[in-house]
């Protein structure tokens, strides 16, 4: 389904942008998804000067030492392990119609991730891993899975596992102007304020990155997406990337959009972008 | 909210020729509404307002079926037209459904309130999402 042609044009971007540290905006005509992408790392930078940029894959614990000490230990006996077994077994576990998985991915699923979410043309869409995951198993008659949680994320796992340390490689094709649009309104989702608290992610994970709100300490966000779907303590099993988004947008006391929405898919896009130049490290887990 | 939170805090740090002279009629509904609550008045510009919500003085009518039911239909209008610009907020569903249930058990000033209390959730839900179009782009760092 992915055609493999970003990796080349990725490259040619970075150094592109480089030379001069170009301005982005807030609309179309003036957005620049790659100078957004390099202010925040400086943000980061200057934030915690300390903290290595390639470590924000590893989200809060890339600059709060003493959960790090916990979640080292915890990655001693990777608790998803098991889940990346099963879902091995799962993937590789033909459907009624003699199909499997692999059919349905570029390079049989493996090693494919990092290129996740993308932009579709054809569709006018973004589209994400679980979705895919979903769309093989209808077009060979069997039924979707449940999006948050249970075999979608032991799947997602496998084959997260299959990309490790492949640099991520999101693209915003110059070619359609609706790629452009779908990044600007996951950007513009993540800085807007709403809910009864009057709360954005950016709130919290921007300007309140590692500084305690409540019980918690929220991580940067920088790096949020790219070790998902993620074996979550508080939840003692796996979960995928939009369970998280849904439940972090209920804090802020908003009734949460549903996993794979088009807001949370465009989220996701966006937030992938921003994590080009990171790798791919999932699956992940988190307290 | 929060902000009106943050605007009282500041209000009171301030002088009180700020707090004597705000700018719009919304600031100064807001001022007095955290400084006093509701159920008081202020003079703003030469005339007096009430520190209630809207929705509170649609709610100060006799408390029986037919008003609590009106009411309720309202406050579920308004909750529809904040969910589609996806601004709804966690609470207000359960509201509602609390109304509902005060209504059916009779308790219609129960009702009332609560009903009043979701349609301002759904008001504000409204406003945030206007105020964010032109706004959003003051909480990016630059
Ligand atoms: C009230 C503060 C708060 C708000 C608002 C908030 N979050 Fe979070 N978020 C947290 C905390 C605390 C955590 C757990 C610590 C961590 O991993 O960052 C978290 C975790 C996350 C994670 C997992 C990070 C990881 O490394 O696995 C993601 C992704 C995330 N938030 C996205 C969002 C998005 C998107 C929004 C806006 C819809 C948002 N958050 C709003 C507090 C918040």
């Amino acid at each position: 389904m992915k055609i493999k042609t970003g990796l080349m044009l990725g490259a040619a971007l970075l150094t592109a942008g480089i030379v001069q540290a170009a301005d982005s905006g807030f609309d179309l005509e003036t957005v620049n998804p790659e100078a957004d992408r390099k202010a925040l790392q400086a943000y980061f930078k200057e934030r915690f000067p300390k903290a290595e940029i390639e470590d924000y894959v590893n989200g809060i614990y890339a600059v709060d030492a003493p959960s790090r000490e916990q979640w080292e230990a915890l990655e001693e006996f990777p608790p998803y392990e098991f889940d990346i077994e099963e879902g091995e077994r799962l993937f590789n576990t033909p459907f009624a119609n003699g199909k499997g998985y692999a059919d349905c991915f570029e390079n049989g699923g493996i090693g494919i991730r990092h290129n996740y979410p993308y932009w579709n043309k054809e569709q006018g869409t973004v589209k994400t891993l679980e979705m895919e995951i979903n769309e093989c198993r209808e077009n060979n008659g069997e039924k979707p899975l449940r999006w948050s949680k249970g075999d979608i994320s032991r799947i997602s796992a496998y084959m997260a596992w299959t990309s490790r340390d492949m640099p991520i490689n999101i693209q915003v094709p110059k070619d359609d102007p609706r790629a452009l649009a779908a990044y600007l309104d996951g950007k513009k989702f993540y800085y807007t304020k709403r809910g009864q608290l009057n709360l954005s992610c950016a709130n919290c994970h921007l300007q309140g990155s590692n500084i305690r709100v409540r019980a918690d300490i929220p991580g940067p966000m920088l790096g949020q997406t790219t070790h998902w779907p993620v074996f979550r303590s508080k939840w003692g099993e796996m979960g995928t990337l939009h369970r998280r988004y849904k439940g972090c947008h209920r804090d802020s006391r908003s009734r949460p959009d549903q996993p794979q929405s088009e807001t949370f898919r465009n989220l996701e896009y966006f937030q992938s972008y921003m994590n080009n130049g990171l790798v791919s490290n999932g699956p992940g887990s988190r307290k | 909210m929060i902000r009106k939170t943050i605007f009282a805090a500041l209000a009171l740090s301030l002088s009180a020729t700020v707090v004597a002279a705000p700018d719009s009629y919304q600031d100064a509904f807001e001022l007095n509404r955290a400084m006093y609550g509701k159920g008081h008045t202020f003079v703003w510009q030469g005339k007096e307002y009430s520190t209630d919500h809207p929705e509170e003085i649609e709610a100060a009518v006799e408390a029986n079926a037919a008003n609590a039911a009106a009411l309720i239909a309202s406050a579920k209008a308004k909750n529809a037209e904040v969910a589609k610009l996806n601004f709804e907020w966690k609470l207000t569903r359960d509201i509602i459904k609390k109304a509902e249930a005060a209504a059916a058990k009779g308790e219609f000033r129960k009702a009332l309130n609560l009903a009043a209390q979701a349609k301002y959730h759904a008001r504000m839900g409204i406003e945030q999402y206007h105020y964010a179009q032109a706004n959003w782009h003051l909480s990016v760092p630059e």
